[in-house]
């Protein structure tokens, strides 16, 4: 590659997770990527990142100034909440209805259990106060607000010591003007105060789910306002001139104004990075419908990715009481990659439940005492005991020798459940295996289902410490004949976050029925978004960027209550777009129900937009061996082998030396420092240019 | 075919994903906040006999156990060979159904190979079945609105446009109570597509052989369970509001090593109102009260029920006989499960709570409203909300659940949009969770205004709104607040049809559950914190 003289230019990524803080750096003038693990310093987390920077760059001989771009994520914002380390909050509801947050929906997340744990509400209720105002669903005002007793509201709160405080009123989607009001006398008096507002947080009609949103913003300002400030100075600090982009949930860059004016956007930055890698690794092997599967020590999580981008869902759940129970959490409804975690991974533990079938997971062994195999304590049968006594992982080299796993003890630990459930241990083993994966196959069928796909039609592309053992028979049971391994998956997150685009969603609440439409409103409404969007992407890019719009509806039938978000075509909208809206929407919801009921009027509900832009440039060069198929065979190992039901001595291959264009036959084991990839017989592994391994099924 | 832990586990969590995608695809298609905001339907997989295979996760548990015997009504008027492949049998008969006309059920035959397999079935509250509005002062089911015959109402694949114009013609709003029946042709359809390919996949001729393993298991694991109580007779009486005066239930448990008999001698006639109970609708509340309290992990299914037995006098307000109306019965059956927990705290004081703040209430509104183009338009809404939950041996009962049935309430924002209805406030009621070691949760209160130019027709479900009828406290703790309506601020009668003029207000207040163990036994900080929150008012503290 022909570039300047001798310029460098390096794009730095951070990932701060809840163990580690990976540091990637991209070399934009070569084309290749270097990393570097330093553990998570929770107390302050700019220590970790400071002390990688510095680790990484020395021995990588970079320069702090060479440094074009900064992007990061982290997990400080969703685990604040999960823990509840908040900043105590207030809120100031419409009068009458300061209970909202605390009433929720009224429904049980278990219909048997009589014990059920509810999320308590992030604000207690002596901090919930109301305020008289109200505004009409149509955005008329009914009842002006009253700011003195607003104020003497938020002077209570003031000395009970809030320095945080959402304000969500009725229909304050439809109209803002009362929350902007509030806000204008509460800084006049109160400049110190972090104010969150409904209307500017999730601008979304129920307002139950709008309240749960803003709270939670508020909750988390504060801490999100000083780490984003800490963190850009500590940067600036080491000589570091590129600006600090945050990675929100839905997988764009912000700058870091955005990222503190709404921090709740950045809840999921972490595994929103990890989709991106994804959909980036994918597109590399041309597969542009991916369903990316990440399966980690605890979890897996699942995201779809499609036609090259991942797909976005506009709400989720956070701090479940059960993790993995749906309605145990607190709703937040912001633009995310949509992703969904099962409680599926190396530690998950298998149990003979009341009717004697075999369970595994949720619970899992985590880290400590983790497996049984592990030596450390654990007595419980774990998916990663199950691997070590069918031959899947080995004992010598497993995660690179720095953990001792003991085969004896895996056997030890599965014998009483395969005696209860009259198996061999090998075939116990297998069972725990094969639940497992129909676990993660079953999450994924219904999940891809929803949304209209076939996962057949997908590739699995396999990461975590746990996908490549077990992606192969996932793919099979769905169905899938293209499995995918990128390389160096251990950082593959981070390097997510040098993929990303910038990237602004915006939305509003328009409840229209489209028979009855104003155009020129529709379009109004469609342009000041953009507008909005458009102001926020152009602080983050350089002026010369494209900047992509696109525009999206939430759109239903007059009479349903749960909407489509639907893409439409470009504007502006005029009576005569009626047609081509409409015929989107069929479409979508077709596509998605099968079919089309003869009936009814269309609304749109609400209007979104995503304004994108993309800031990532250069390929990316990854090392590959040099070896041939012998050349690389590391020794031969006795594994179960699932579709023959026996032990077979199985070629075991170093990923390492495996030179691109080479190609393994399966039953094979290929093995890598922190994962290992187990081919079925008939399947054909081959080592492409890009860094993957994908196997044809 | 002969299944172990392994292959009947595996199976089993895909027949139970294949109905969760069905119920998410009956939400998000359909045309009522019943179905949508509060999750009143069900669907439901059984094999060709009727048996219940696999119920989706967030069924409501009534619906869970009438599906099952539905589809065998329907086998009684359809046998095998009159059934075809895309047909679809459908009934709202309360006795056959689930004890009101509203909730219409579907089911679909599914066929491998020419063969019936089994079938995809689901129960959805429609938005309107005509007749009165559905409030418990009907004396006959006549009165009740339109009563579907169990018959086909998809042949082969075509749906039958005589029964549409009926129903198009006898309900207030056609275009919702057709697209809500859509959505669930729409998720048996999907119901048998997967089930279909499952049965390929695995080489599976028949789900037969699946329904007696997960029978013969659940059966199994609630004998165990049961072994657990102590043998002997409890005897359980409830007291419901009524009309002029309550009503009494009465209930005998018998607990006989790995058998229970239930039985509910003593208890009222039944009534000409329409507060009375089909039989299948008391075998499937009092069944859940037994499996919350003694097995909540074992999936429901009729395997569960073998050991237990439930019986009640025919023509009772618990097993009424035609022309008995139905429309109100969950007032009646929802204090069915409370009775059997209530039953068992002496033997199981772990493992009960207090009386809780239910059965569910909801008011029901329906009148006349003009469109864009000034057209006069009926239109009927239905909005729910709960009481306050039962106090337990270790926590204070949660403010406002839904239980036993597990019904969401509307937004607000959405009442406000949908109907002529202004909400002033909703909020908890002070002081209304029975006190205790542990408190009951708090009830809440709601108050509406009419602000439509015209009257509108209101009727209600509302219970415990006697004191007598207040949900009690167990283990020395006290009873929660009782429910009331109110009408221009007066106390109004909850079981009659109200027309509320322009301008009127109703409020709602629900009641609070009941205390656990004696509030002398409160603890200081827990007391202090309901003061300071306003749960309590602490205008009296010991």
């Amino acid at each position: 590659m022909l570039v300047g003289c001798n310029m460098a230019d390096y794009a730095l990524g951070i990932d701060i997770g809840g163990t580690f803080t990976d540091i990637v750096v991209y070399d934009a003038v070569h084309g290749t990527s270097s990393a570097h693990k330093e553990l998570t310093t929770p107390d302050a987390p700019h220590r970790g990142v400071i002390a990688g920077i510095h680790k990484l760059f020395e021995a990588q001989g970079i320069a702090c100034k060479d440094v074009s771009r900064v992007v990061h994520a982290t997990t400080l914002f969703t685990n604040a909440l999960i823990e509840r380390k908040g900043a105590p909050t207030g809120l100031i509801t419409t009068a009458g209805f300061r209970d909202t947050l605390e009433l929720r929906r009224e429904h049980k997340y278990e219909l048997y259990n009589l014990f059920m744990e509810l999320p308590q509400p992030l604000v207690r209720r002596s901090l919930r106060l109301e305020a008289p105002e109200r505004i009409r669903p149509d955005g008329r005002i009914e009842q002006p607000l009253d700011v003195e007793a607003l104020l003497t509201q938020v002077a209570r709160l003031k000395s009970a010591g809030i320095g945080t405080m959402a304000i969500a009123f009725l229909h304050a989607y439809a109209n803002p003007t009362h929350e902007i009001q509030a806000r204008a006398a509460i800084h006049e008096r109160y400049p110190e105060l972090f104010v969150s507002l409904s209307s500017e947080v999730a601008p979304q009609i129920r307002e139950y789910e709008r309240t749960s949103t803003t709270v939670a913003n508020a909750y988390i300002k504060p801490l999100a306002d000083s780490y984003l400030d800490l963190m850009r100075s500590e940067i600036a600090g080491l000589g570091i001139k590129a600006p600090l982009f945050m990675m929100l949930s839905n997988g764009g860059l912000t700058h870091i104004d955005e990222a503190k004016r709404v921090p709740i956007q950045l809840l999921e930055s972490g595994p929103a990075a990890g989709a991106l890698a994804g959909s980036t690794f994918g597109l590399r092997s041309k597969a542009r419908d991916v369903l990316a599967f990440d399966m980690g020590g605890t979890t897996a999580k699942l995201a779809i990715v499609e036609d090259g981008a991942p797909l976005i869902a506009y709400q989720f759940e956070a701090g479940r009481q059960q993790r993995f129970m749906e309605g145990s959490g607190l709703p937040i409804n912001i633009s995310t990659i949509e992703l969904i975690e099962i409680g599926a991974g190396g530690g998950s533990i298998a149990t003979i439940d009341a009717l004697g079938l075999l369970k595994v997971g949720p619970e899992s062994a985590g880290a400590a005492p983790g497996p049984a195999c592990y030596q450390r304590g654990g007595v419980a049968p774990t998916v990663t005991d199950a691997n070590l006594v069918l031959g899947y992982l080995d004992a010598a080299t497993f995660a690179g020798g720095t953990v001792k796993i003991d085969r004896e003890l895996a056997r030890a630990a599965i014998a009483p459940l395969a005696k209860m459930s009259k198996l061999s241990i090998e075939e116990a083993a297998w069972g725990i295996h094969s639940v497992v994966n129909e676990n993660m196959a079953a999450a994924a069928r219904v999940h891809v289902a929803e949304r209209g796909h076939h996962a057949g039609n997908f590739a699995l592309l396999a990461t975590g410490g746990g996908g490549p053992l077990h992606g192969c028979e996932v793919a099979r049971r769905l169905g899938i004949t293209r499995v995918i391994c990128p390389p160096s998956a251990g950082v593959a997150s981070a390097l997510g976050l040098l993929m990303a685009p910038a990237r602004i969603d915006r939305v509003a609440t328009v409840a229209q029925r489209m028979g009855e439409m104003n155009w020129r409103e529709f379009e109004k409404a469609f342009v000041k978004l953009e507008r909005e969007a458009g102001a926020v992407i152009a602080k983050t890019v350089s002026k010369r960027t494209r900047v992509t719009i696109a525009r999206s509806a939430d759109m239903r039938f007059v009479g349903q209550g749960f909407e489509l978000v639907v893409a439409l075509p470009p504007g502006p909208y005029t009576e005569r777009s009626a047609a081509a809206l409409r015929a989107a929407f069929t479409k979508v919801y077709g596509k998605t129900f099968g079919h089309v009921p003869p009936v009814g009027e269309i609304e749109i509900i609400n209007i979104r937009v995503a304004a994108s832009a993309q800031v990532a440039k250069g390929e990316l060069k990854v090392a590959s061996g040099k070896r041939g198929e012998s050349g690389a065979l590391k020794g031969k190992r006795r594994a179960w082998v699932g579709a023959r039901g026996r032990f077979e001595l199985l070629p075991v291959y170093d990923r390492y030396r495996l030179a691109i264009g080479v190609a393994v036959r399966g039953p094979a084991i290929i093995e890598e420092d922190s994962t290992t990839l187990i081919l079925p017989p008939k399947a054909r592994a081959t080592v492409e240019r890009s860094g993957n391994i994908v196997v044809a099924l | 075919m002969k299944f172990n832990a392994v292959t009947l586990e595996m199976l089993w969590t895909r027949l139970i994903s294949i109905v969760d995608e069905a119920a998410a695809a009956l939400v998000r298609t359909s045309f009522s906040t019943i179905v949508r905001e509060s999750n009143d339907f069900a669907c439901v997989l059984t094999d060709a006999r009727g048996r219940s295979l696999a119920q989706a996760t967030d069924s409501i548990p009534s619906f869970i156990g009438t599906v099952p015997r539905t589809i065998k009504h329907f086998l009684k008027e359809f046998p095998i060979e009159t059934l075809e492949p895309g047909d679809v049998l459908i009934t709202n008969d309360i006795w056959l159904g689930t004890g009101h006309l509203p909730d219409i059920t579907c089911a679909k035959p599914i066929f491998l190979k020419k063969k019936l397999v089994g079938f995809a079935g689901s129960v959805a509250h429609a938005p309107d079945i005509g007749g009165r509005m559905r409030s418990a002062d009907a004396r006959e089911v006549f009165e009740e609105g339109l009563q579907i015959p169990v018959m086909k109402v998809i042949r082969r694949g075509k749906l039958d446009e005589t029964f549409e114009r009926f129903v198009r013609k006898n309900v207030r709003v056609p275009d919702q109570v057709m697209g809500d029946l859509w959505a669930q042709f729409t998720a048996l359809h999907l119901m048998e597509n997967r089930v279909l390919s499952v049965l390929v996949e695995h080489k599976l001729n028949t789900l037969a052989d699946l329904a007696d393993e997960i029978h013969r298991r659940s059966e199994a694991a609630m004998r165990a369970a049961i072994r657990e109580v102590p043998n002997g007779v409890y005897h359980h009486s409830a007291i419901c509001d009524g009309f002029e005066k309550p009503i009494e239930l009465k209930m005998t448990m018998t607990v006989k090593d790995e058998a229970i008999a239930i039985d509910f001698a003593g208890s009222a006639a039944q009534v000409p109102r329409s507060i009375n109970v089909c039989l299948a609708y008391t075998i499937a509340y009092t069944s859940y009260g037994v499996k919350a309290v003694l097995s909540p992990n074992i999936p429901n299914n009729e395997g569960v029920l073998r050991p237990i037995t439930i019986t009640a006098p025919e023509g009772s307000i618990v097993n009424s006989t035609p022309p008995a109306a139905g429309g109100a019965r969950a007032l009646m059956g929802h204090f069915l499960p409370m009775m059997v927990i209530t039953a068992l705290a002496k033997a199981m004081p772990q493992k009960v709570v207090a009386t809780i703040g239910s059965p569910l209430w909801c008011i029901n509104l329906s009148g006349v409203r003009k469109n864009a183009n000034n057209e006069s338009k009926s239109f009927t809404n239905l909005f729910f909300m709960n009481g306050g939950f039962g106090a337990a041996h270790d926590r204070d009962g949660a403010n406002v659940l839904s239980w036993p049935s597990n019904i969401s309430s509307t937004p607000v924002e959405m009442i406000e949009q949908l109907s002529p209805l202004h909400v002033k406030h909703r909020r908890l009621r002070t002081d209304t969770g029975g006190r205790g070691q542990f408190r009951g949760g708090t009830g809440q209160e709601i108050l509406f205004e009419n602000r439509s130019e015209l009257p509108l027709t209101v009727a209600f479900l509302a219970e415990r709104t006697r004191d007598e009828t207040a949900p009690s406290g167990i283990a020395g703790g006290e009873a929660g607040m009782p429910g009331a309506v109110l009408i221009n601020g007066e106390r109004a009668n909850p079981k009659v049809q109200h027309v509320i003029e322009p301008g009127s207000t109703i409020e709602l207040k629900t009641p609070g559950g009941g205390g656990y163990g004696s509030p002398s036994l409160r603890d200081v900080t827990a007391a202090e914190t309901d003061r300071q929150d306003g749960y309590v008012s602490g205008v009296q503290h010991g």
